[in-house]
């Protein structure tokens, strides 16, 4: 580092230190300021949530018995089974799970009688609380992704992903670009 | 050390000397004046539109139907989006203020003149391409004075005799402002600007370098001192200060008045008062001033002036060397600028 | 400058920068919580409904918009959830694929809001329908209109199509019914209507008479024709297709279903006003409703649950006393507003409200039955309305206010309802009056005096507003007495004895006279100078000199037009 251009009749010691301590002072300031703005950029970048979740209505509980079930399907499309297993008037009676297959994405549906969830598939099976217990599941220590459910006033509601109305999706153009009347 | 040293030297042979030779041009003492820097300042605030740009971009959606709402998701969900966008449009603010500011310290020191008349045309082009750079990206908000201001930015084009309603069609991209619009305006914004005024200021520079800068000897300082000082690390040091006041002044700007959104776009209501961003109100109050194709012609006169001045003054030099003649002209201009905005600023129509 | 100074400089800017970012995140904080409480809540399409809303943001774009800023949309309620229909439902129609009917019903909306359902459907609002055969029923359908329709007695000019008959029934149809409710009618193929009478409805709502379900007419599109003289309605005590009644968007107007508006007294304006029951400018009048209107803006209508006393206190709304929860009352909601009233001031008599277990207002007089019938006494209403008066108000304050309130209902049953109604029956009795109402002249006085006067009177009274219960109320209950009704029952009197009907126009005058002797009435017949005496001497001793003066003229003029008038 040169200052010849600035030179001062300081003790050579002196100098160096004063030299030493500013840098460090400089590179620390210079690493603070632009870091703090780095560190606001990332957060910039990064997804603000990764998805938001809401909890919707599903069924009314009365309207179920034990071993009956229902495909929910979720506003991003998705497919869920939602069974009722038990009498208790608990949202643990409830079990909603992924309809999709964790093997190879088929759709499972739920058999009441052998009180499993079987993919048509490649014969998957998955005991009543999702787990795989016969096919390729099975083998691969697979289970059925579970959705939360709650009970509000006799009412199951489902926590599931939710999807923006006004995000400019394709329902809206579904329809607006055809005369009204061919809805 | 010693290894990774010798890795990158083989591979990239450029001694130190060398570099040092590229970078560490001397500096004319009178640099050490702050004032002198304006030419570093906007080349600055340029590379914190090209951050801050490539940031909002990420979210940005040009096309009508989603561009007012994806700015919206910038200003109000995306975390610290605001920030980043009101330091977008603060930093435009502030980098034509600084090119004005320049252009001003450039004409009045008459650092324009032979052999740098070249240098000036270039930097006139930037000017230009910085002027349409904010004029386009203020069209970008999709927001009803971005709309009303790209349609009547289009019908001024339109007033050009014979090439006028070519260059109208080719800025909309058709008759009037369409879905077709909006993407062509951002990519002017977001590419053809930048890269040309980063291919420009490669010039501007290289220019620069090879003619040296001009030099000033003020009675202040001792005759026998020394002339030049090192860019490196002396000059590059007041770069930092500037550049982190500039930051610091960017950041305090967009807390202060951050960047608001006014109502969406609607082709079919024109707002009340209705002004473009405060660089063109020259040029507004000028057109309001002379109608239609009067208007622009005097216009591009003028601009076509700005670009020869120094040849223009070469001309008068030559002939009353001691003329002061191109410091009244400018006075009269900054004056005529000033008075015109100002009124632009304080009427509503 | 130094070198060393520089980069001092540096340094030090470097960390104002930082220190400006950290401005900057406190703003991105602030904003944030800011916005978490501004910011409109995530609405989502259920994917049952999708279809519906690309559609219907087309085409009834406002039913779409109203609908997302429901708390329906919030929890994922859509368009079918609603107004899902089965195949049996007589209403039922295919949409694009999907069975729905038009009108959504309590029974409906009880799917879910089942606690709701059975409180509304126990209240005297569900029952506003019965008035379909009621004397005020009467008035809109034979006085007003017309049973029949008939022949129009001159053309309008412009009008298209032609009026080939003019409906008697629009008064009812425009007036009572879209407060009291409609009963729903679908288009019959032989040109008439199908109600519920017709389709006869069994529990689950689905029509029982296969004939009534073959005969509804539909349009081209398979659609069952709602009539126009009963749809639209959300009168309160509609009467439905599927046998239920009422109409909960009467309060929670669709499609946005906001508990918001009818916590707002506004919303039960829409009939609880005007010169019979004006409860709405009684209200206004009170300091309740001064209060709710200067503090609206702090009053938390928003909250999801609405408690007195925890959620806001700065003022009562309708809802607050009538249905809304409150602090003492654990945050208890009904949607009967008849369980926590202790009065009722509908009748020509108020009654209190001793309800049996049907709900239904205990007439019986003997103590001992009466008692036996009773499930929920008035004190058991009254007390359940005084959880909420007392969340603002002290015990002795509010038992003194109900000793005011029960006072003024008192005075006007005994002074002018009770012997109103024993004039009436006795000139019916004597056959002075037919059985019809309101071909005679007494009839309407009687009926503005407890219908008009003697509510606004006692309503006034139960609502805090004294000029209503003065001014408005007994006030033009007396005038209307004295003035109007008993010269009336006089004149009728003396027509019958020169008919020579000399024994039944005594037997009317026996009981004007017995009525007159009282010490309440004393003063009309045998003046009352002693007491004007005795006021002015009052007020001198309180005022002075200067004070207001009765003159005696006032009651001599008060004779002359006590003169019959016919």
């Amino acid at each position: 580092m040169s200052e010849e251009t600035t030179a001062q009749p300081e003790s050579p010691e002196r100098r160096t230190f004063l030299g030493t301590a500013t840098s460090l002072l400089m590179a620390g300031g210079l690493a603070a300021g632009y870091g703090g703005f780095a560190a606001v950029v990332g957060r910039y970048l990064y997804p603000a949530k990764p998805e938001k979740k809401g909890w919707l209505y599903a069924a009314d509980a009365a309207s179920m018995k034990a071993g009956d079930s229902f495909t929910y399907r979720t506003p991003t499309g998705a497919t869920v089974a939602i069974a009722r297993q038990g009498d208790s008037g608990e949202a643990d009676d409830f079990i909603a799970l992924s309809s999709t297959c964790p093997h190879l994405g088929c759709q499972v549906h739920w058999e009441g009688p052998n009180n499993r969830f079987f993919c048509p598939c490649h014969n998957g099976v998955f005991d009543p609380q999702g787990k795989g217990t016969g096919g390729p599941p099975s083998e691969a220590g697979q289970a059925l992704p579970r959705y939360p459910l709650k009970i509000e006033n006799g009412l199951l509601f489902i926590e599931v992903p939710l999807e923006k109305l006004d995000g400019g999706s394709a329902a809206n153009e579904a329809c607006g670009h055809k005369h009204p009347g061919a809805c | 050390m010693g290894v990774v040293a010798n890795f990158i030297r083989e591979r990239i042979p450029v001694s130190g000397d060398q570099l040092r030779e590229l970078t560490n041009e001397p500096v004319p003492n009178h640099l050490r004046r702050w004032w002198f820097c304006l030419g570093g300042t906007p080349a600055y605030l340029f590379v914190v539109q090209i951050v801050t740009g490539i940031l909002l971009a990420f979210y940005y959606e040009p096309s009508p139907k989603a561009a007012y709402e994806s700015v919206h998701y910038i200003t109000d969900e995306a975390a610290f989006g605001w920030y980043l966008r009101s330091v977008h449009k603060w930093g435009a603010t502030l980098m034509i203020a600084a090119v004005i500011l320049h252009q001003m310290r450039v004409f009045f020191t008459g650092a324009y003149r032979k052999p740098r008349e070249l240098n000036w045309m270039v930097g006139m082009c930037l000017l230009i391409c910085t002027l349409v750079t904010g004029f386009t990206g203020y069209s970008l908000v999709y927001e009803q004075l971005s709309y009303w201001g790209a349609t009547v930015g289009a019908n001024i084009t339109d007033t050009v005799p014979v090439i006028g309603v070519y260059l109208k069609k080719l800025m909309l991209g058709g008759e009037v402002y369409n879905e077709r619009t909006l993407p062509r305006f951002f990519m002017l914004h977001a590419a053809v600007l930048p890269v040309s005024i980063v291919l420009l200021l490669g010039v501007h520079i290289t220019l620069l370098r090879l003619q040296g800068v001009t030099e000033f000897q003020f009675e202040d300082e001792p005759e026998d001192g020394p002339k030049h000082f090192n860019f490196f690390p002396d000059h590059l040091y007041s770069e930092l200060i500037i550049g982190l006041v500039l930051m610091i002044l960017l950041s305090v700007l967009a807390t202060v008045l951050p960047s608001t959104m006014g109502p969406k776009a609607d082709p079919l209501t024109t707002p009340e008062v209705i002004k473009p961003e405060w660089f063109f109100y020259v040029t507004f109050r000028w057109l309001k001033l002379f109608s239609g194709t009067a208007a622009v012609l005097s216009m591009g006169f003028i601009a076509f002036t700005m670009f020869v001045w120094p040849f223009i003054d070469g001309l008068v030099r030559r002939w009353w060397p001691k003329s002061e003649f191109s410091v009244f002209a400018g006075i009269f201009a900054v004056i005529a600028i000033v008075g015109l905005t100002t009124w632009e600023a304080l009427v509503k129509h | 400058m130094k070198l060393t100074t520089k980069k001092s400089i540096i340094g030090a800017l470097g960390l104002l920068f930082l220190c400006s970012l950290v401005l900057v995140q406190w703003m991105e904080v602030a904003r944030r919580s800011e916005e978490a409480g501004l910011k409109e809540p995530h609405i989502t399409v259920p994917a049952t409904s999708v279809a519906c809303v690309n559609c219907h943001a087309q085409t009834t774009a406002g039913i779409i918009d109203h609908w997302k800023g429901s708390t329906h949309a919030r929890k994922g309620v859509g368009c079918v959830e609603c107004h899902q229909a089965q195949k049996e439902d007589a209403d039922a129609f295919n949409h694009y694929g999907q069975l729905i009917a038009t009108v959504v019903t309590p029974m409906d909306c009880g799917r879910c809001h089942q606690k709701e359902f059975k409180e509304f459907t126990l209240s005297h609002h569900s029952k506003a329908g019965n008035i379909l055969a009621s004397l005020d029923n009467f008035l809109a359908e034979t006085v007003e209109g017309s049973r029949v329709n008939f022949n129009p007695h001159s053309p309008t000019p412009g009008m298209t199509p032609v009026v080939e008959k003019v409906n008697g029934m629009a008064s009812a149809f425009s007036g009572c019914q879209q407060c009291h409710g409609s009963k729903v009618a679908l288009k019959s193929s032989d040109g008439g209507a199908i109600t519920l009478d017709d389709l006869k409805p069994g529990p689950d709502g689905k029509p029982t008479n296969a004939d009534a379900v073959a005969k509804i007419a539909k349009d081209s599109n398979g659609k069952p024709i709602l009539t126009a003289n009963t749809w639209p309605n959300t009168g309160i005590g509609r009467i439905n297709l599927d046998g239920s009644r009422g109409s909960c968007s009467a309060c929670h107007s669709r499609h946005d279903f906001s508990p918001r508006r009818a916590r707002q007294p506004e919303n039960c304006g829409k009939c609880h006003l005007g010169p019979d029951h004006p409860q709405k400018e009684i209200y206004e009048e009170s300091k309740h409703g001064v209060a709710f209107r200067d503090l609206k803006d702090k009053m938390n209508l928003d909250a999801e649950k609405w408690v007195l006393g925890k959620d806001y206190s700065q003022a009562p709304t309708c809802a607050t006393c009538h249905m809304s929860g409150n602090m003492r009352n654990g945050g208890k909601v009904t949607h009967d507003p008849g369980e926590r009233i202790s009065w009722t001031n509908r009748p020509p008599v108020s009654v209190l409200m001793d309800t049996d277990k049907d709900h239904k207002i205990v007439n019986e007089t003997d103590p001992e039955k009466r008692r036996a019938l009773i499930a929920d006494t008035w004190q058991d209403k009254r007390a359940r309305m005084m959880d909420g008066c007392t969340t603002c108000h002290t015990s002795g304050y509010v038992n003194n206010f109900y000793r005011q309130y029960d006072d003024l209902v008192i005075l006007y049953n005994e002074k002018f309802a009770k012997p109103g109604l024993s004039i009436m029956k006795s000139l019916r009795d004597n056959g002075m009056i037919t059985k019809t109402e309101f071909d005679d002249k007494i009839e309407w006085t009687w009926f503005l005096l407890w219908h008009h006067e003697g509510r606004r009177a006692r309503h006034g009274a139960a609502m805090m507003a004294p000029d209503y219960t003065h001014w408005h109320g007994m006030f033009e209950v007396a005038q209307r007495f004295y003035t109007e009704f008993l010269p009336e029952a006089r004149e009728l009197a003396a027509h019958s004895a020169k008919d020579g009907k000399a024994a039944q126009a005594k037997a009317v005058n026996d009981v004007i006279d017995a009525i007159l002797a009282r010490d309440e009435h004393k003063w009309f017949k045998e003046g009352a100078e002693g007491q004007t005496e005795m006021i002015r001497k009052a007020m001198q001793e309180r005022y002075g000199t200067g004070g207001p003066v009765a003159k005696s003229e006032e009651k001599s003029e008060a004779k002359t037009e006590a003169e019959p008038k016919k």
